[in-house]
């Protein structure tokens, strides 16, 4: 099963996608973490995220660039946090993939769907606002754009999380 | 406790004031704290939470506050979590305190609705 979560910033995207997590049964849980701690404020979101895992069973693996090469147990349940972090990543830090980075990313999936039973991934919603951006930031909302819609194309289920409440966009069996 | 949300300029007062045409409503952008929490209806939260915040106020007890002293306010604010990451860090700041308080509203509101264009979508009705 894939899941994608996505919402707005402060939207509780997190929390529904770990209660998602839970919900798929008694297996080894992953989380793939992708915040790079970069200053104050990463380290706080950081923590805090720890914070909210914390007593769920989830054994944290770091992937900041490079998810093709992440290797998680047959059978487990990946949650990947987030898409928006690790597009990022893969277009700014050196060792990332630059103008490769929809075709990286999307490979990274492909990968992490091979080998695990379910993958949960949070994206976010960035896309709807006054201000218009150009040169790197633009790219970054139209590769990020691109990766929500192809994971969205192949996704079981699509699931934004408006203050706590989700709502269904795609649900496999539920039409 | 109901919200009605969306983003700006979406018909959200207009909706509001139809569906509930005998509540006297105050602003966000001019009411105090203690109009807050007497109010039938508060138009622009949103706009509360961002003028307490520019003061330097510390608001992250503010849902809990109107959900003991206030439970059957309605509420209409603005979604302000749909953009790239500001990159001012008090911009930054406002919007995950609106999602937050916004969110723990959410989950004790009996009703929330979505208004997207002037048409209401029910998306919590416990």
């Amino acid at each position: 099963m894939l899941v994608l979560v996505t919402g707005g910033s402060g939207s509780g995207k997190s929390a529904f996608a770990e209660d998602r997590v839970l919900s798929l049964g008694k297996r080894k849980r992953i989380y793939i973490a992708t915040m790079f701690p970069f200053d104050e404020e990463s380290h706080k979101r950081i923590a805090r995220h720890r914070h909210m895992r914390a007593g769920k069973g989830f054994e944290t693996v770091e992937c900041y660039t490079g998810l093709k090469n992440v290797k998680v147990p047959q059978d487990s349940a990946v949650l990947l946090e987030c898409m928006s972090n690790l597009t990022a990543n893969e277009m700014f830090q050196a060792d990332g993939a630059h103008e490769e980075t929809v075709r990286e990313i999307l490979t990274g999936v492909a990968r992490l769907k091979e080998q695990a039973r379910h993958v949960v991934i949070v994206t976010n919603e960035i896309f709807s606002e006054a201000a218009s951006y150009e040169g790197e930031t633009e790219l970054y909302q139209a590769y990020l754009g691109k990766i929500n819609r192809e994971i969205a194309a192949m996704a079981d289920e699509v699931t934004e999380v408006v203050y706590g409440i989700p709502v269904y966009h795609k649900r496999r069996g539920f039409r | 406790m109901e919200m009605i949300i969306g983003g700006a300029f979406q018909g959200k007062s207009a909706y509001a004031e139809k569906k509930y045409p005998d509540k006297v409503w105050i602003s966000g952008a001019s009411a105090s704290e203690e109009e807050l929490l007497k109010a039938d209806g508060i138009i622009g939260f949103h706009e509360y939470i961002r003028r307490e915040m520019k003061a330097g106020k510390d608001i992250s007890g503010l849902a809990g506050i109107l959900i003991k002293k206030n439970p059957q306010v309605i509420l209409v604010s603005d979604e302000v979590g749909y953009g790239v990451v500001p990159v001012d860090a008090f911009d930054r700041a406002y919007r995950e305190a609106v999602g937050r308080i916004c969110t723990e509203l959410a989950s004790y509101s009996s009703c929330v609705v979505r208004v997207v264009c002037g048409i209401g979508t029910v998306i919590k009705d416990d």
